[in-house]
């Protein structure tokens, strides 16, 4: 995210190109893993209606640490779901967007007439804004689960380990195969929207 | 002492009126330097959009140098115009939002010398356009862009 940011800053859109498909492989991949990855990436573990949220902000306020959860609670899982919203948005917008000056196109900004670009290019970047105060929100969320509910979030997330007072279902992994198979795709269709 | 009230009432009136008609003077420089601004945006989208055209022209898989003729001639046509838009009083000053640096004003000369070069480029450029050979106009988009970029690096301001 700070190399996207800052590669528009100082005028480097070719890195800033390249960085926008390897974002969209990558957001491609995590939604291919939410759909067929390991139990607590999947979208359906974690992805809840009003009604659970609301439940779960409910014992959140009154302090009711029982009901340990594994993988993201419903607020995470708003979260994610507004954070991959917004990604997939900007990195859409991008591919029709604009320099200034018509130097560095994305590549479908052919398809737009000027006007159309420039106002592209201008939702671009408020939906960016709207990414980084979800992130500033995300970050300090994470924070306060370390600090206040002395909860490690992030370092199960990459070693699929954690330890828990209460009984819980274990995650269940995900075939390596599945793994393998979602980044390949998620790899090739970034390639074939970059080379197109 | 009624004559000092009188004296006062005038003073009161006149100057009331004169400030009104500063102020009106003020409201309507203030709405001139906006349309001037406005103006000013609008021709430059025109020559952001005859740009754009020829890129994406250049980019097809068979471009069409009458295309390219025609953006060249609106870029030829607006480039000279160029100083023109650019008044005194319708900088950062004028209170409306633009780009256009103060420079321009306190670097007069600098302003006109790289205006001056777009002109005589967009001039060339036309002129290549209308040889008709694609390669040709691919070569000279690139000298064309380099002078839009001469300006813009010094004397437009970043969003």
């Amino acid at each position: 995210m700070p190399a996207l940011w800052w590669t528009a800053e100082a005028d480097q859109l070719d890195w800033h190109r390249l960085l926008g498909y390897v974002t969209l492989g990558l957001v491609l991949f995590r939604i291919l893993w939410g759909v067929a990855g390991s139990s607590t990436a999947r979208f359906s573990s974690f992805i809840k209606g009003p009604r659970a949220i609301a439940a779960y902000v409910g014992d959140l306020v009154r302090g009711r640490t029982d009901k340990l959860v594994i993988g993201h609670n419903p607020l995470g899982g708003l979260s994610v779901a507004a954070m991959l919203a917004l990604i997939v948005a900007d990195v859409v917008l991008g591919l029709f967007a604009t320099d200034e000056d018509g130097d560095h196109p994305g590549p479908f900004d052919k398809f737009l007439t000027f006007d159309q670009g420039s106002a592209v290019t201008q939702w671009h970047h408020w939906v960016f804004n709207a990414l980084v105060a979800l992130i500033c929100l995300h970050l300090a969320a994470i924070v306060f689960y370390a600090v206040v509910k002395r909860d490690n979030l992030v370092g199960p997330m990459f070693t699929g380990r954690k330890t828990s007072a209460s009984a819980v279902d274990p995650m269940t992994r995900a075939p390596l195969w599945r793994l393998l198979a979602a980044a390949a795709i998620a790899a090739a269709s970034a390639v074939l929207i970059a080379r197109s | 002492m009624k004559e000092a009230g009188k004296v006062r009432k005038h003073s009161i009136l006149t100057w009331t009126a004169a400030a009104m008609i500063v102020g009106a003077a003020g409201v309507a420089v203030g709405a001139d330097m906006a349309s001037v601004i406005q103006a000013r945006q609008a021709h430059y989208k025109q020559i952001g959009a005859a740009s754009k055209g020829i890129f994406d022209e250049l980019n097809k898989a068979s471009p069409s140098a009458t295309v390219i003729q025609g953006y060249a001639k609106t870029i030829d046509g607006l480039a000279p115009q160029i100083p023109s838009w650019f008044p005194a009083g319708s900088g950062p000053d004028a209170g409306v939002k633009t780009h256009a640096r103060p420079e321009i004003w306190s670097d007069a000369a600098g302003f006109a010398q790289v205006a001056q070069a777009f002109a005589t480029e967009a001039h060339h450029f036309d002129q290549v356009a209308a040889a008709g050979d694609v390669n040709a106009d691919r070569a000279e988009f690139t000298s064309l862009g380099k002078a839009c970029g001469a300006c813009h690096s010094k004397y437009r301001a970043k969003d």
